[in-house]
């Protein structure tokens, strides 16, 4: 392949050298160039070397100790095939025995899990993946490039109902399949991914929760009926709604031995949606800690003695406009209403001040190309006049949002402002059960969108023309082929110049009002060690402990 | 009486048939049947895999057609994929290829299966209604004889100190939801921070942190006083109210009769009158209503089990509900009429053993 060779036996590639240089320029945070670097192939360890900073290690944590039982609130839904895994818990759950390629870490870094290590060619479009060896699944077997490559050919399926891989593949799907060629097995432990379009988000999308690395047998949709994985832990029970219980598995050679699989026995208790149970539960000792805890709850939690964790995301609420609706397909009209909501108030109203101000574009200062917008104005008069000249005075607009708390505060806060602007409008609050069944189509509504490590991610998924989950209907020539560019940009300063352009495309067209960004908690008794919140709701227990 | 049997079973049935096909036309529109799909294959599914998912799992026939299905008077859906793989109703209840084509509802004893639990609805319905079970019997063995007692007291002499205290007691609890009287309890009870329990900590009176447990569900395993008081209490508090006003009603009336005077001038013991005289006649209304309170319970017990998260046939009910579990809510509501008419039917029955003067023709 290329020139430079690293002592630890990794390329070094070109674009990494640039963001250590921005880091040491102070044009990136370390975080973010954790995230970038790694994503190019660089291990951690490297990664922080580039930028002269050792790796923290384990040493300067506490030493795990081994043993007990933990037992932890999460929701427990009916199981189906990974690839099709809408709900994080569905993944958090299977996490002992399905393990996968790579890791997203807390601190923004992509860490190897069943890979060794990574390169990325320059241009983004050919990656080749160098397979672990001496990993077996728990029925023996040996762990082998045919297995990474039948996982892709599974996850590329898009004939598969609901099978949301699929759309993170890019250009290795065609026809419902991956591309000829597309995959290509080098030896017993290489892969090489070939793509026709670059794509910079590959192993971030591989390192998603759907992704969870299955057995060539697995077929069918319960990866718990059928646990074979590589992990350390084997389902013992999983009934929905109720609980399921994890233990470790005392036949199998793990590959990591050693560094977890700490705790004997992990037990999930699905309490419901009330977070008043929770609480009960957690009172009576029957949790260590809950699975995710929002506004008061978090204060309550504090107070019981179980500290909160906190993990700063991209992550948020959407209160987009229709485009194919009256009268949100007029641009002024969706402008005027921007224009009269403040974003700050929102984020104290409808969030307890929980996060961060956002700027209506969807893309975060956390995304290594995020790039600075002047700051939004505020002007409740200038909205109403607006309104009235687009020969809406009299009209009466709803605003659409689910039953849970934080989000129908948020649109309380964005409705109350619209309000007192002097614009008419009514609020609209769906249970869960209905709510997502027209979610795409609702005129005016909020949706919550879980974080992507890259700013391109979100707007290929949500503002692409015609992608299925263009909720807001939003179609703009420009803004496809920017974003069709920014696709190919590997150099994230590069990236950044076209980047603003989007990001000013979105304010200009007024997609959507987009409050803030969420900062999420868990709260965990003083004694549980390596839960703390994680960016994307990851519940690797392998790596929890008790003291 | 053997006739009076027969016409009981069939109002059952028809009750039931009736009932059935409302549930069915309810949970099968079509937003319904898209929320099932949803909820079964990935919930930010496009409008054309839901169809496709729709037609896979047999929900694309018309609503009678599958309505008969359930019931077992018409063949269950088959389909063959293009691999050559047989689906269809039967196969996915049997187990078995074979199964394609034949009969299986309820009428064959096949009660479908629950796509919340991912489980057969038989194997749920059992598991969830021996819990309901438990805390019913629970229920019952604390309400019965404290309504019992209060009523009696209260209506032995009516207008007394006694009688007032006890008859807003009564009130007070029975005009108290269970829904607001399970969160009082939780905030008195079984709290670290507020209530009682902080104050029996400093005591010393307790070792845990709290007195009661605010949830039940560790009670699936192993019921303790701990955890099992609160939500027995919530749902025999309600029903205690009420029973116990019937009671003493019926005891004032018959303290008023003229045989409890005549004994009383006889110079029998207040006490003696009271259990010997009074309390066989004055229970006859109070048996009824405590029987009809059974079915009436099961109101209770789906707030309450769904408050305390206990796992039982009314938490089921509920989640059978939000998730559109379309066979697990039409066994939930075939369960439901068979209790209240079951116990309707000991209310008749046992009526007629307490009062001679009623008979069943």
């Amino acid at each position: 392949m290329k020139d430079v060779i690293q002592d630890t036996g990794a390329r070094v590639h070109p674009a990494a050298e640039v963001y250590a240089r921005d880091y040491r320029a102070g044009k990136l945070s370390r975080r973010e160039f954790l995230t970038r670097a790694t994503a190019l192939g660089i291990a951690a360890p490297a990664a922080y070397g580039l930028i002269g900073m050792a790796a923290p290690s384990a040493a300067q944590a506490q030493t795990p100790t081994m043993g007990g039982t933990l037992k932890m609130q999460m929701a427990i839904k009916a199981q189906r095939d990974p690839r099709t895994w809408d709900w994080s818990e569905l993944a958090n759950a299977c996490r002992g025995w399905l393990e996968y390629l790579v890791d997203y870490q807390r601190d923004g870094t992509l860490l190897p899990v069943l890979l060794e290590g990574w390169e990325a060619s320059d241009d983004a479009k050919t990656y080749t993946l160098r397979v672990r060896p001496g990993v077996k699944w728990n029925n023996g077997d040996d762990f082998t490039a045919a297995d990474v490559a039948h996982n892709f050919e599974r996850w590329c399926d898009a004939s598969v109902e609901g099978n949301s891989m699929a759309t993170r593949m890019g250009s290795l799907v065609e026809n419902n399949a991956v591309r000829e060629g597309g995959i290509e097995i080098v030896d017993d432990l290489t892969v090489r991914i070939n793509l026709t379009q670059p794509d910079i988000a590959l192993m971030v999308s591989i390192a998603d929760y759907p992704a969870a690395v299955v057995h060539p047998s697995f077929t069918g949709d319960d990866p718990v009926a059928n646990p074979i994985g590589t992990g350390p832990y084997l389902p013992i029970s999983y009934e929905p709604g109720i609980g399921a219980v994890v233990e470790r598995n005392a036949d199998h050679t793990w590959w990591n031995e050693g560094n977890g699989a700490y705790l004997d026995r992990i037990e999930f208790i699905d309490l419901g949606n009330d977070p008043a149970a929770w609480v009960a539960s957690a009172e009576s000792g029957e949790i260590d800690l809950n699975y995710q805890a929002q506004g008061d709850i978090i204060d309550i939690f504090d107070a019981i003695g179980m500290p909160r964790t906190e993990a700063v995301t991209a992550a948020t609420i959407a209160v987009r406009f229709n485009q194919d609706n009256e009268p949100y397909n007029n641009k002024d009209v969706r402008k005027a209403l921007q224009l009269a909501v403040s974003n700050a108030i929102v984020l104290e109203l409808g969030y307890n001040d929980l996060g961060t101000v956002a700027e209506n574009h969807h893309v975060c200062p956390i995304h290594p190309e995020y790039a600075e917008l002047p700051p939004l104005t505020v002007d409740g008069a200038a909205a109403r006049a607006a309104i009235e000249a687009a020969g809406l005075g009299d009209y009466e607009f709803e605003l659409i949002s689910i039953d849970e708390p934080w989000q129908a505060e948020t649109c309380d806060a964005v409705a109350a402002q619209i309000r007192d602007a002097g614009i008419n409008i009514k609020r609209t609050i769906l249970p869960g059960a209905t709510f997502w069944n027209d979610w795409t189509k609702y005129p005016f509504s909020a949706t919550e969108w879980n974080m992507r490590p890259l700013g391109v991610q979100i707007l290929n998924l949500a503002y692409r023309t015609g992608v299925p989950w263009n909720e807001a209907a939003f179609s703009n020539e420009e803004f496809d082929t920017l974003l069709d560019q920014a696709n190919g940009i590997a150099d994230a300063d590069a990236r950044r110049e076209v980047m603003h352009r989007l990001e000013e495309i979105m304010q200009e067209e007024g997609v959507l009002i987009q409050p803030y960004w969420r900062s999420i908690f868990r709260n965990a008794r003083p004694n549980v060690h390596g839960a703390e919140m994680h960016p994307t709701f990851v519940v690797d227990y392998v790596k929890y402990w008790l003291s | 009486m053997l006739l009076f049997l027969f016409r009981r079973i069939g109002l059952m049935l028809v009750t039931a048939l009736c009932l059935t096909i409302i549930v069915f036309a309810l949970t099968n529109m079509p937003a319904k049947l898209e929320t099932l799909a949803k909820t079964q294959a990935g919930s930010r599914m496009t409008d054309a895999e839901v169809d496709r998912w729709l037609e896979r799992n047999g929900y694309a026939s018309p609503m009678l057609v599958r309505y008969g299905e359930w019931l077992g008077v018409l063949p269950g859906w088959v389909r063959t994929e293009d691999n050559g793989t047989v689906t269809g109703r039967c196969v996915a209840l049997r187990g078995t290829a074979e199964a394609a084509g034949e009969r299986c509802g309820i009428l064959q004893g096949d009660w479908g299966f629950s796509t919340r639990f991912r489980a057969g609805v038989a194997e749920v319905l059992t598991a969830r209604l021996g819990a309901t079970g438990l805390l019913m019997l629970w229920v019952l063995a604390v309400m019965v004889p404290m309504a019992l007692i209060v009523g009696i007291l209260a209506g032995m002499r009516e207008g007394s100190r006694t009688d007032r205290a006890l008859s807003t007691f009564a009130i007070a609890s029975t005009a108290t939801p269970e829904y607001v009287s399970g969160v009082l309890l939780i905030a008195l009870l079984a709290s670290s921070t507020v209530g009682l329990s902080p104050l029996l900590v400093s005591w010393g009176w307790i070792d845990g942190p709290v007195l009661f447990q605010g949830n039940a569900r560790s009670a699936l395993d192993d019921i303790t006083f701990s955890n099992f008081t609160l939500p027995v209490l919530t749902i025999a508090l309600y029903g205690m109210g009420y029973v116990a006003r019937i009671t003493r009603a019926s005891m004032t009336e018959v303290m008023t009769q003229q045989y409890i005077r005549t004994a009383r001038l006889k110079g029998v013991s207040f006490g003696k009158i009271v259990v010997r005289h009074a309390l066989r006649n004055a229970l006859i209304a109070p048996f009824t209503v405590i029987m009809l309170q059974i079915p009436w319970l099961l109101n209770g017990v789906v707030i309450s089990e769904v408050l305390f998260s206990y796992p039982g046939f009314g938490w089921t009910l509920y989640e059978a509900a939000i998730n559109n579990d379309i066979e697990l809510l039409l066994a939930s509501s075939v369960v439901a009429v068979v209790v209240v008419l079951v116990t309707q039917l000991i209310s008749d029955v046992g009526y007629v053993y307490l009062n001679p003067r009623i008979r069943i023709s």
